[in-house]
């Protein structure tokens, strides 16, 4: 790929992307340039679209591909779960499950269930598994923004 | 997601056999109070060690029944027709046992009382459950109000 920068004295400052296909670092210079740090690019009815990680409900992996959950809309994006949660410096969201990740700032309310784990019920109305597994650090999480209250 | 945070065999095993053993012990406690009142009453200000070790030896093997047959039934978020029968099964073979083990002289009433006993203390157990799950539900609530108030997302009034 050429990268071509030139400095200009006067006039408005832009930035052209020539692409054949665009490819997962191309979206995160997009989103960046979008001053979308906190926006994920990916296909919508296969049309590139943007998400603000704020809208984001939750994030599922199926057969291997990853979809993102909004209100409105499903997007795929590329990536994996783990690069996801690595990415992102936001608290809210968490790893519920082998293959899930909510946002915790759109639950509306949580249910303990048998066996330890946690039905978390979302602003749609759709239910989300907290596994046992990850349901002890999930209260953790939440124990530990108590604490920093008192 | 950290393999260290994966359960390894042996603590799921540890896990549920914890279980096992706080079950065996809760029925065994109920068991010998009936034991208990059943001999008081006859009379006898004694207990038999073999009962005892049968008592204890029967509530172990039906705790893994409950826990691997029935899918834990008096945890059980409601109770449907698979915790109905694992209830029914269990308090069935507890009767057989004290039956043929001579716990209450083979006597059918004490038996029967017996039976509804452990129904009676299944069904209360399944509530203390419930009841401990729905005080957990307010906590956890209540704790998530307060992460997204620190995360100044607070969802509207009403939701």
């Amino acid at each position: 790929m050429n990268i071509d920068i030139k400095q200009i004295s006067e006039g408005e400052e832009s930035i052209v992307i020539r692409y054949r296909e665009l490819t997962p670092t191309l979206n995160r210079i997009i989103g960046i340039l979008n001053n979308g740090d906190n926006k994920l690019w990916g296909k919508s009815d296969g049309e590139n679209c943007s998400v603000s990680l704020d809208e984001i409900l939750y994030l599922e992996t199926v057969d291997d591909k990853l979809f993102v959950y909004t209100g409105d809309k499903v997007v795929r994006i590329e990536g994996s779960l783990s690069s996801f949660m690595s990415g992102v410096s936001d608290d809210s969201f968490f790893r519920c499950s082998k293959s899930m990740i909510i946002n915790l700032n759109h639950v509306s309310a949580l249910r303990s269930l048998s066996s330890n784990r946690i039905d978390a019920t979302l602003e749609n109305g759709e239910h989300i598994m907290i596994s046992r597994r990850f349901a002890s650090d999930f209260r953790k999480l939440l124990r530990g923004y108590k604490q920093d209250e008192k | 997601m950290k393999n260290d945070k994966k359960l390894s065999l042996w603590e799921k095993y540890l896990t549920r056999e914890i279980g096992i053993e706080f079950k065996a012990c809760l029925y065994f406690f109920a068991i010998l109070f009936f034991y208990c009142v059943y001999r008081v009453c006859s009379g006898h200000y004694d207990a038999q060690i073999l009962h005892l070790a049968e008592m204890i030896l029967t509530c172990y093997v039906i705790g893994y029944i409950q826990v691997y047959l029935f899918a834990n039934f008096d945890e059980a978020d409601k109770l449907g027709g698979k915790e109905i029968a694992g209830i029914i099964v269990c308090t069935c073979i507890y009767c057989l046992v004290s039956y043929f083990g001579n716990w209450f002289d083979k006597n059918i009433p004490v038996t029967e009382g017996l039976a509804a006993y452990l129904l009676v203390t299944y069904f209360c157990v399944f509530l203390i459950y419930r009841s401990k799950r729905r005080i957990d539900d307010k906590q956890l609530n209540e704790e998530l109000r307060l992460f997204q108030t620190k995360h100044k997302k607070v969802p509207d009034e009403g939701k």
